[in-house]
This record gives C-alpha cells, sequence and structure tokens, in this order.
C-alpha cells in the first residue's frame, strides 16, 4: 500500500538549503561586524549608546568575544543543516532506518550540545559587561528547552541505530 | 552459518526447479534464491510450512545444524 505523498520533506528540503546559505550569510555578517567595530571602536560605542561614564573597553572586549563565538555557532549549524538534508533525503528515498542516519543523529545531537554550551558561555559573558548604565539583554544562556533538544537527539540516534538494525534483520527474513 | 540450508538437495531429490517451488508456495524467486544460497539471516514458520507443504517433508529435511 503507497502512503499519500506529503507536502512536508519537500518543503523541509528547501527550507535547509536556504538556511544553509543563511547561516553562511550570518557569519560572514557577524565576522564583519567584529572587523569593522575593532577597526572603529568609537563609532561603534556610539552606535550602540555606551554611556560616556562607563570604561569602553571591558564592554568592547566582551561584545568581540561575544561575536567570536557567534561565529563559531557557524560551522555547528552548518553541520547540523547538512546533515538533516542528507537525512530528509533518505526519507524521500523511503529508506532513513539505515546506520548513516544514526551517526548523522549523533553528530547533529553532539553539535547541539555544543551549541547550548556556546549558549550558556555567551549568556555568562553577557551578564559579566551589563550594568545599570548599560543593560545588555542577550537572548542566550541556560534553556531546558534546548537540554531536552540534546538529550532527545541522542535518544533518537539510538532509536535510529536500533531500528536499522532491525530492518537488517527484516531484510535477510524469508 | 552454523545452520545449513539443503533446499538444493530437496528440489533435486523431487525434480523441481526453483521457479517451480516459487510458484507453488507464493514466495518470491529472489527470496528461495537467498534461502537457498544461504544468505538469509531468518525464517518465518509461514515460509517454512509452505516449503514443507510443497516438498512433503519436514522442517529437519531442509535445515540441518553443522556444529562449528
Amino acid at each position: 500500500m503507497s502512503r499519500p505523498k506529503s507536502a512536508a520533506l519537500p518543503i523541509a528540503y528547501v527550507v535547509l538549503r536556504i538556511l544553509v546559505i543563511l547561516n553562511w550569510l550570518y557569519g560572514a555578517a557577524v565576522l564583519g561586524l567584529v572587523i569593522f567595530a575593532n577597526s572603529y571602536p568609537a563609532w561603534f560605542m556610539k552606535a550602540i549608546d555606551v554611556p560616556a561614564g562607563v570604561d569602553p573597553k571591558p564592554i568592547m572586549i566582551g561584545l568581540t568575544a561575544i561575536a567570536t563565538l557567534g561565529v563559531l555557532a557557524v560551522p555547528l549549524n552548518h553541520l547540523i543543516l547538512t546533515r538533516l538534508l542528507r537525512m530528509v533525503e533518505t526519507v524521500s528515498r523511503g529508506d532513513p532506518f539505515i546506520k548513516a542516519n544514526a551517526y548523522r543523529l549523533n553528530a547533529i545531537a553532539w553539535a547541539l550540545l555544543a551549541l547550548q554550551v556556546l549558549s550558556m558561555v555567551i549568556g555568562t559573558i553577557g551578564k559579566a559587561i551589563a550594568s545599570k548604565e548599560f543593560p545588555l539583554h542577550l537572548d542566550a544562556g541556560f534553556s531546558v528547552s534546548g537540554w531536552l533538544a540534546v538529550i532527545l537527539t541522542f535518544v533518537l540516534a539510538r532509536v535510529f541505530a536500533e531500528g536499522a538494525l532491525m530492518r537488517e534483520d527484516l531484510e535477510g527474513t524469508v | 552459518m552454523a545452520i545449513a540450508v539443503k533446499l538444493d538437495d530437496l528440489l533435486h531429490e523431487r525434480r523441481m526447479t526453483l521457479t517451480e517451488l516459487a510458484s507453488q508456495v507464493d514466495i518470491t524467486l529472489a527470496n528461495l534464491s537467498i534461502l537457498k544460497t544461504g544468505k538469509a539471516r531468518a525464517i518465518r514458520f509461514s515460509t517454512l510450512e509452505a516449503i514443507c507443504e510443497a516438498l512433503n517433508c519436514q522442517p529437519g529435511d531442509l535445515l540441518e545444524f553443522e556444529p562449528g
């Protein structure tokens, strides 16, 4: 019995391809911002409204560190998106329960874990450079849903590994 | 594998081809070929029953344990 074709897969494929490009553009933009901000620190401090009485040096160092960590997230995002893309391709072919997908999910889980650690480090730096005069609100730090996604992906990787074994057994059954 | 499939011998004794058996037991020729060449990882009871019925034999006639 053939299953009805779902639009979800082609949409996911196109969205993931777009996200791969956007991710690199984001990385290039952040890198450009870091270089520009460090080349023209006075202009940058004025642009982000650092009050006159506040020492700009720690803020500059902190923001540069945050941006650099943001750039580090680009290859991790790329790893996640490209692995997901390959997985969507296997689903389209009707054969998702293969060992390669279990390895891909495992790699995604490690990348998600690294992103969570990056986010926590960024959040800590943000809190360190924020003050009453220069409040800095970053969408970074410990995230319950983020860590839940890490655990879920590791579990899913095991499910796929078991599924691949079962599939192999089924294929060898007459 | 320690379990040997003696389908070839049984077919030879009964002067039957694999294609004829496939049509009688409603199992694809490809699957029977996998079984005959010993590449199968498992065999369903329904497959065993169909083959035994078609070849008029017992499961023990089809499978043999060869100690390593």
